[in-house]
């Protein structure tokens, strides 16, 4: 966490300090911030032959989720994020990211989901090293291991901790996009196939032509 | 309509009173007012009626705030809940918070609690199986634990009697380790299923079976209940009564009777031991609203308040005849706690059927019952687990890169991709003495009350059992022509499958057992205890239904006696 934060994230700390259980919306982002999230999800998901994560309200839902449903860890990496890529924009275009066309969107997204998978997979080698590193005096020292594994045995049935991995502003607007998308009443009754009440289960149809899937 | 009888005494003096109005509370309650006994019956949570307070069944996925997700408020008070995913905000509310019951973990144990009328009958899993011979006799086999007191015969008239009412739909197998039932009309298993239960039993010459899951969902309407819409909500509450739970099934029999009374918020503090008669004499409740103390009397008391809640009534419930908690001469209770250990299994992509879909979302899976350390086959370990999965179609596509976005993403992602078949493990735990909760008076509960420590851990028969349960899965899934099988074991703390059992044991000796085998405590004759906390070994079905039957046989023992005059 760097020492220079905008406004604006000083704004979202004192937020969610101040209130953390209270619901009042969309005042953890300014307003660019919050059409910049809403243009990205929307680049994300965009309109094809249904309409896209704009137009199912993903914006507002994202703004929400990451006030609501996410440690502060992650939402300093999220706002950061949102900066980032603002800054990505005007360096690179000379504009806003509100301002600029559809495919420079798609070209910073693209170098943004380059870059979380270069990370995501740099931080997990390390985590992988690190397993590897704790598994290794049983692999050296066998009469070791035995005691180790008797000793531990009923412990290693419990689950594992998950290591602590970076919180990522890209994988965080990908998977609330998807999520909010595809719950959405649009997402799920149109670019999804939705049945409130089903009423009977079939286990086996043919497979209709032009069918989606279930939502 | 009002749970609330009119009829009630005023005098706080009925014929029985019952703790407790989960599943077991709940059947406790409909037979002993079928019999003809007025009933208190004690919920320590708030009332919940059936289908009008159900207030998330009928919301779409939109119409949740957070589609779902908990929120860092809420994570911050269902510490406990929060560790696994039943805590959601589909039902959240039927929850504990976390703060207001604490208890200590000498070890890790997640504690998933529900305090509310219905109990945990409205958000579980609904699997319905039959113990056979092969469990009650494990014990006595093996050495583990003490034997049970009763035998398959002793209680399969009851299975048929529960099940009979509380409507189970599955399918008769003739597979003498899980017995077949009075079932209603089984669910109908997909292609992909379909085909794998032909293979695996083909390969196996039928030494394995896989069949539809059993659950307590109407398949048919049934006692007035609606039947199944394949909505797959039901741990919300069904607005069509379509699963057994105490609201749809048990309450409104037992109301009928006009022999009811319900009190919510009424949390039993301890049962009154009277040393002239060597009987229960009643209850001391707090009102967990007002905290107010008060006393009810009756000829008999069913214990019925969830396996740990019923045990740490009876901890707590000290006089100069039993220092150590009712009815523990023995030393018995609170040991020997199990639950099932699970999570671990394969899974892996099914060919052969991009042709074929599914209509309707099927609220139940497949079941392969237990197949190991029966007949000729010896592990190196003892018990044995079954499997519960299936197979489905969703939006999985091999061929999506990673973390892709865009119009094609989309596209792929709502189109029907690959089909999926997964088995999990289900596996007995045994009945470890020092495996045990106890008071510990360094806390309090919300109400005053000191709380409950527990000291419980799988051991080495259960990490032995882990690995043939992954590697059997993988095994039966390649061999009925399942591609990329990878197994997984995500570990698994006790408490997580939500099968606390024992901690007040059933058996023949009063040494050695807390129970008789009519659930009936050794010590004190007038004190049932019928809920999780009885069972002697855990086998490795679902439980509940068991709890069900023991019930609705100790219910018709107690009337019985009482008419004798002998409790």
């Amino acid at each position: 966490m760097g020492g220079a934060l905008s406004a604006t994230t000083i704004g979202v700390f004192l937020d969610s300090c101040n209130s953390p259980s209270t619901k009042t919306k969309g005042n953890l982002f300014a307003d660019d911030q919050l059409k910049l999230i809403t243009e990205v999800a929307d680049i994300i998901i965009p309109t094809t032959s249904s309409p896209g994560a704009k137009a199912a309200g993903v914006g507002p839902f994202i703004a929400l989720m990451v006030k609501d449903c996410y440690p502060e860890d992650a939402q300093n990496a999220f706002v950061k994020g949102l900066e980032d890529l603002e800054k990505q924009s005007k360096d690179q275009f000379q504009k806003s990211f509100l301002e600029i066309s559809p495919e420079q969107r798609t070209q910073l997204i693209s170098k943004l989901r380059e870059e979380t998978i270069a990370a995501t997979k740099a931080e997990q080698e390390t985590l992988d090293k690190q397993k590897e590193a704790d598994a290794n005096p049983q692999k050296s020292d066998p009469d070791k291991a035995k005691s180790q594994t008797e000793n531990a045995g009923f412990a290693s049935i419990l689950p594992k901790d998950k290591p602590k991995t970076e919180p990522r502003f890209f994988s965080i607007i990908r998977d609330l996009t998807l999520l909010g998308y595809f719950t959405s009443e649009i997402g799920a009754t149109k670019a999804m196939a939705y049945v409130d009440i089903p009423g009977r289960y079939d286990g086996c149809v043919d497979l209709k032509p032009g069918q989606k899937v279930w939502a | 309509m009002s749970n609330l009888n009119v009829k009630a005494t005023a005098n706080n003096t009925y014929d029985a009173i019952v703790v407790g109005s989960g599943i077991s509370g709940g059947w406790a309650a409909k037979e002993l007012t079928q019999k003809g006994l007025k009933v208190l019956l004690l919920e320590r949570g708030r009332n919940i009626e059936h289908i009008k307070d159900y207030t998330t069944a009928t919301k779409k996925p939109w119409e949740f705030e957070h589609r779902g997700r908990i929120t860092e408020a809420q994570k911050e008070t269902h510490p406990i809940q929060k560790r696994d995913y039943p805590y959601s905000e589909f039902n959240e509310s039927y929850w504990v918070n976390d703060h207001d019951c604490p208890y200590t973990e000498v070890k890790r144990f997640d504690w998933y609690r529900g305090f509310h009328v219905g109990g945990k009958s409205l958000m579980w899993g609904r699997q319905s199986y039959r113990f056979s011979d092969l469990n009650f006799e494990d014990n006595l086999k093996d050495g583990h634990g003490v034997d049970w007191p009763i035998r398959y015969k002793d209680i399969a008239p009851w299975y048929d009697y529960v099940e009979k009412f509380a409507g189970i739909s599955g399918q008769v197998e003739g597979w003498p380790a899980l017995p077949d039932g009075q079932f209603l009309p089984p669910m109908e298993m997909n292609c992909v299923e379909k085909d794998v239960k032909k293979r695996i039993e083909d390969k196996w010459k039928k030494s394995r079976i896989m069949t539809i899951g059993r659950t307590a969902n109407l398949t048919v309407p049934h006692e007035g209940r609606g039947s199944c819409q394949y909505r797959n909500l039901c741990s919300r509450g069904c607005p069509f009564g379509a699963y057994f739970s105490t609201q749809s099934s048990t309450l409104p029999a037992a109301v009928a009777t006009g022999n009811l009374t319900l009190r919510p918020f009424s949390l039993v503090n301890t049962i009154i031991y009277d040393k002239e008669t060597q009987k229960a004499k009643g209850v001391v409740v707090i009102d967990s609203e007002t905290k107010e103390t008060i006393e009810y009397f009756a000829k008999i008391v069913f214990v019925n308040g969830s396996t740990l809640g019923s045990t740490f009534l009876l901890l707590n419930s000290t006089s100069a005849e039993f220092p150590e908690g009712l009815g523990n001469g023995s030393g018995q209770l609170g040991h020997n706690l199990m639950d099932h250990h699970f999570r671990c299994g394969a899974s892996g992509r099914a060919e052969g059927f991009d042709d074929k879909y599914t209509y309707g979302r099927r609220a139940n899976g497949i079941y392969i019952p237990r197949y190991r350390n029966m007949g000729n086959d010896k592990r190196d370990y003892v018990r044995g687990f079954g499997y519960q999965g299936g197979a489905s179609r969703g939006n999985w596509h091999a061929d999506v890169a990673e973390m892709a976005f865009g119009a094609e993403f989309k596209d792929q992602m709502t189109t029907p991709g690959a089909w999926s078949m997964g088995l999990g493990g289900f596996g007995e735990s045994l009945p470890y003495f020092e495996n045990r909760v106890y008071i510990d008076k360094s806390k309090k509960d919300k109400w005053g009350q000191p709380v409950l420590a527990i000291d419980c851990e799988f051991k080495d028969n259960e990490q032995k059992m882990r690995v043939d349960m992954m590697n059997d899965a993988a095994e039966m899934l390649e061999a009925s022509g399942i591609k990329d099988v990878k197994t997984y074991d995500n570990g698994s703390a006790p408490g997580m499958a939500i099968h606390e059992m024992g901690t007040a044991r059933m058996g023949h000796d009063p040494k050695t057992s807390v129970l008789n085998k009519w659930n009936q405590m050794h010590e004190v004759k007038n004190v049932f205890v019928t809920d999780g906390s009885c069972m002697t070994s855990a086998a490795c079905q679902n439980p509940s239904l068991t709890y069900m039957a023991l019930t609705a046989r100790a219910c018709d023992f107690a009337v019985s006696e009482l008419k004798k005059g002998n409790i």
